[in-house]
């Protein structure tokens, strides 16, 4: 349970305090790309948290690898100039995670490779001084295979290589991290709480892990992966009241023809993308999502109905319907205006945080998601989320790293089919309009004049939108 | 478009009705409290407008053009099937010395396994080799020595029966679980790389079934210390004719034989969870699928120190009185008493103690703790059973409006969803969080609602889905939970300020709850 219920008068939240979470391990094992999803999902769920990369640093302050001192990454003796340029360098890092914390930030991932015992101690027991939790996440590799493909797929298009030949860098860069090797102590001391990952989550080792937050990392941890998949979102049909939460209507006919053509395009849309990476339609399962609300599940029966074709599973999960309006339920935004005038301005001001009675706010959306968000990143097959559209602004700003005061603006058409893949670093993410009707028209803007009532939360307009691409179906033409 | 042409087009002139309605109302300047039914709801069970909407678009249905369409929700709700667990089959395999806490460990995963509707079943050796020992005697009238030499590895006889009985009850938990459990729990030392060999050879002839190891791991001798003297304390029927003293020496020796060949799990393959002194250290290796992750998320959040949890209802709310349901009334006079005498008595139960209060977001439990001198949270996931389009009407309203779908929900109250609401299993989803925190915490007073509580009580108490709805917990009364090794303890303080009686029976029958004991199954069920 992710909730802003924990918030303390210092503006912290789940009474955890601050927390530093000290990356340990060589190079090319993933720290990287376990630190960005950490952050993602811990912005995500309202914490201020910051990476710091000591990398990232090193390149800007003193530039590529090209431009150092050539002892600067062996091991043995240094000049004592390379040696003060790296402390100089060790120094910036900690002050910027100083800084951090002093403006009000609660989490720092300390992104670098601290990989001797003494280093960490040193590290841990400054920081620890002035109160700040300490947690060691060592991400660690015993099969050399998930280290080069590392390497290829992330290491060698760094700054550090630019302009360089691409077995050249691989070279290079393989025996700057051999050489590190040596003097690698791996975490086995006990002072501290730590996580130890490894293989990429085969295995996790966790010792003393206190409080609520640090456990919810633990459990994030635990459930992330790094495999090749697709996650589709795409809105339930047009129903017979768009307006009304509670009558929780069924499609209407114009619905029941979105159903179907859904189920086409994105059958069609997922053979494509397969093909290009050379895989087979059969070798995969297609999971469906819905919700429990009659609109979600009926749009997602062409799916069931198909005699052939590839495997699909049909989930329904009721804690993704819609945000609950409260008693706003069935009117439009000019009636709530008129009957509930001051409510409605705080709404305006701060849709994402302000709750109407008996409403949910998109916070509370959030946190009511937050399970299936876990459930979300565990999945290996591809998955189809035929949602509702305050849902889908909440995972998909999730996955694009969006802040949440941006998420009750995110448009999200009826009749696109949008397409995520996540990566090392995020995600790419690509809508395909592939539907006109009721619920949406205008130019694609979502808003249909002949609807007099949608629900103001299920509303389509929004100022960021993925980009669009224009599908154009044969049969319309 | 003609809307007598198409009846299930929703037209403007339709939905005009709407608009009359609200434009109907006039407001009250001077009304100070919050407008919670002005307007009223368009939708509610209680106005014209459901049933107009459902009958408008009965022939959409008819003529729909989808094969064999599903079935849309008509009038204030209806009954949810329980989802598809069919996949799931999980041999969860206990790994540990004797006194480390396995049978605590695989009695909670039972429990909360079971709450979440999942078939679990832990078959422990021990209540076999016991059962059949009993047997035995009664046919033949001999008594097998099960005793510390019993277990020695030097005995080859008892090792041999010690194995086939491992084996056996191995093979009883397989067959149970072809027959549609979905986690088997095997309750035994397991202690070798030979027998988890073997218990995973067995398994995997099995197609699509799962063995996780779960290896509990205590180095701290005061917990081991307080495991034996529950053990010989606790009137096993191995110790029946010993002194406390005698049982507790000849119980460390059987310790000290499994000690002797005890193999620690470090077979790199295998799929394990090891928990060190109950949370304190654990180790994840090779845990995938989704409810395995549970399982591990789950037994990491134990934790053994002694607390009590308190639950109450609200004061009595002015909806109480008038015998509506849901809403987000304030209390009545009665209920503001139950909240000013509510603070003296936690204190004199817990003394010093520090305690968390948590309240639903609703006024009524947030005006209840109001005088309560302990730190506050507020949880959305504790707010009320959503009554849909029921919500602020009374049963007798619901049923006059709806005499059908009324007496639906009586016949299966668990699974029964309220139109634009939630069905009791929806609620058990939503309180899933709010357990897990409830298991890291120490002591945390509920102000909750009925239905809630009445989630949370069962999974404490292991009661069963069908019971659920019935559980009673009347207004202005503190139930107070104190776990213990197999259950939990429970006391209840009922204040004298008279309140309504929100409880309904289920029509046609009186179920008498019947709490699980926190001793120790000895024998295992009652055949």
């Amino acid at each position: 349970m992710v909730a802003p219920l924990y918030t303390t008068a210092s503006g912290l939240l789940f009474h955890a305090g601050k927390i530093l979470i000290v990356t340990v391990g060589l190079p090319a094992r993933g720290k990287t790309h376990i630190s960005r999803a950490l952050e993602r999902y811990l912005r995500w769920t309202g914490v201020k948290t910051q990476v710091v990369s000591l990398g990232d640093y090193r390149r800007k302050t003193l530039g590529g690898a090209q431009k150092l001192p050539p002892d600067y990454f062996t091991l043995g003796e240094k000049s004592p100039e390379t040696i003060a340029l790296r402390q100089k360098v060790m120094d910036g890092c900690e002050q910027i995670i100083w800084d951090f914390f002093n403006s009000g930030g609660q989490v720092v991932i300390y992104d670098a490779n601290n990989g001797t015992r003494e280093r960490r101690q040193t590290l841990a027991e400054k920081f620890d001084k002035a109160g700040i939790h300490i947690v060691m996440l060592e991400s660690s590799c015993d099969n050399n295979d998930i280290i080069m493909g590392n390497i290829r797929s992330v290491k060698i298009s760094s700054p550090d290589y630019r302009g360089w030949d691409q077995e050249k860098a691989v070279t290079d860069y393989y025996n700057r991290i051999r050489d590190h090797e040596i003097h690698y102590q791996a975490v086995e001391e006990t002072t501290w709480p730590f996580v130890r990952v490894i293989n990429v989550g085969e295995k996790i080792m966790v010792n003393n892990i206190q409080g609520y937050l640090q456990s919810r990392i633990v459990f994030f941890l635990m459930n992330i992966h790094n495999q090749y998949r697709t996650i589709y979102f795409a809105r339930s049909g047009h129903s017979l009241i768009e307006h009304s939460y509670k009558a929780d209507s069924d499609l209407d006919p114009a619905g029941w023809e979105y159903a179907d053509r859904l189920k086409e395009f994105v059958l069609d849309r997922r053979a494509k993308s397969l093909k290009a990476r050379g895989m087979e339609n059969e070798d995969r399962r297609l999971v469906i999502w819905t919700s429990a609300r009659r609109r979600s599940h009926h749009t997602a029966w062409p799916f069931l109905q198909q005699k052939d074709g590839p495997r699909v599973k049909v989930v329904e999960k009721p804690q993704m319907g819609e945000i609950n309006p409260g008693v706003w339920d069935g009117m439009t935004p000019d009636q709530v205006r008129k009957f509930y005038p001051d409510e409605w301005e705080r709404f305006v001001k701060d849709p994402y945080a302000y709750r109407a009675p008996r409403a949910e706010s998109y916070h509370d959306l959030c946190v009511r998601l937050e399970p299936t968000l876990i459930e979300l990143e565990r999945e290996k097959e591809d998955l189809l989320i035929i949602g509702h559209a305050s849902v889908i602004r909440c995972i998909l700003a999730y996955l694009i790293g969006l802040p949440a005061s941006e998420i009750p603006a995110i448009e999200v058409a009826r009749g696109d089919l949008i397409e995520v893949v996540p990566t090392s670093y995020g995600v790419h993410s690509q809508a395909y309009h592939f539907w006109d009707g009721p619920g949406r028209s205008n130019g694609g803007s979502g808003k249909d004049e002949h609807n007099f009532y949608e629900n103001y939360a299920e509303d389509t307009q929004g100022k960021r939108r993925p980009e669009v691409a224009e599908v154009v179906q044969a049969a319309e033409t | 478009m003609d809307s007598d042409r198409n009846p299930r087009e929703v037209t403007p002139a339709k939905l005009s009705l709407v608009d009359n309605a609200l434009s109907g109302v006039k407001l009250d300047p001077h009304l100070a409290v919050p407008r919670v039914h002005t307007p009223p709801a368009m939708f509610g069970a209680g106005g014209p407008m459901l049933k107009q909407f459902d009958q408008s678009n009965a022939a959409s249905r008819v003529g729909s053009q989808a094969a064999t369409p599903p079935r849309s929700v008509v009038g204030i709700g209806n009954k949810v099937a329980k989802p598809d667990y069919s996949e799931a089959k999980i041999v969860v395999a206990m790994v540990g010395l004797p006194a480390r806490g396995k049978s605590y460990l695989s009695n909670k995963l039972m429990r909360y396994l079971k709450w979440l509707e999942y078939d679990v079943k832990v078959f422990n050796v021990g209540q076999l080799r016991r059962s059949r020992a009993r047997q035995k005697a009664q046919e033949s009238g001999k008594h097998e020595d099960h005793t510390a030499s019993y277990f020695s590895h030097d005995n080859v006889e008892a090792t041999r029966l010690r194995d086939q009985l491992a084996t056996d009850s191995l093979d009883m938990l397989i067959q149970w679980l072809r027959d549609g459990g979905n986690v088997g729990i095997h309750d035994a030392t397991n202690s070798t790389r030979s027998r988890r060999a073997k218990i995973e050879e067995r398994v995997a002839q099995e197609k699509g079934f799962v063995t996780i190891f779960l290896e509990s791991v205590c180095d701290d001798p005061a917990l081991i210390a307080a495991n034996v003297a529950l053990k010989v304390s606790s009137g096993d029927p191995d110790y029946k004719d010993m002194s406390r003293e005698e049982a507790k020496a000849d119980f460390l020796r059987r310790i000290k034989q499994y000690e002797a060949v005890y193999e620690t799990i470090t077979e790199p393959h295998l799929s394990y969870l090891r928990i060190i002194n109950v949370g304190n250290q654990v180790t994840v290796c090779r845990i995938h699928g989704y409810l395995q992750s549970r399982i591990a998320f789950y037994l990491m959040n134990l934790h053994l120190k002694p607390r009590s949890i308190f639950f109450s209802r609200h004061g009595e709310s002015q909806y109480n009185v008038e015998g509506k349901i849901g809403g987000d009334s304030p209390l009545s006079e009665r209920g503001q008493k139950y909240a000013t005498a509510l603070p003296a008595l936690i204190t004199d139960n817990i003394g010093d103690a520090p305690l968390t209060v948590w309240t639903s977001t609703l006024q009524r439990t947030i005006l209840t703790a109001q005088h309560l001198p302990y730190n506050k949270l507020t949880w959305k996931s504790l707010d009320e059973l959503d009554a849909g389009v029921c919500d602020g009407m009374t049963y007798e309203e619901i049923e006059h409006a709806y005499p059908d779908d009324f007496a639906h929900r009586d016949e299966d109250k668990f699974n029964y969803r309220y139109r634009g609401g939630e069905s009791y299993r929806d609620v058990v989803v939503r309180l899933e969080p709010v357990i897990m925190e409830l298991e890291r915490q120490e002591n945390i007073l509920i102000i909750g609602h009925q239905a809630i509580l009445r989630c949370l009580y069962a999974y404490f108490h292991n009661l069963p889905q069908a019971d659920l709805p019935y559980i009673k917990i009347p207004l202005h009364t503190v139930i107070k939970l104190t776990p213990k090794a197999y259950g939990c303890d429970e006391e209840r303080y009922t204040l004298p300020i008279g309140a309504v009686d929100t409880h309904r029976p289920k029509p046609g029958s009186s179920p008498q709850l019947q709490l699980s004991g926190t001793g120790r199954e000895y024998y295992g069920e009652k055949a």
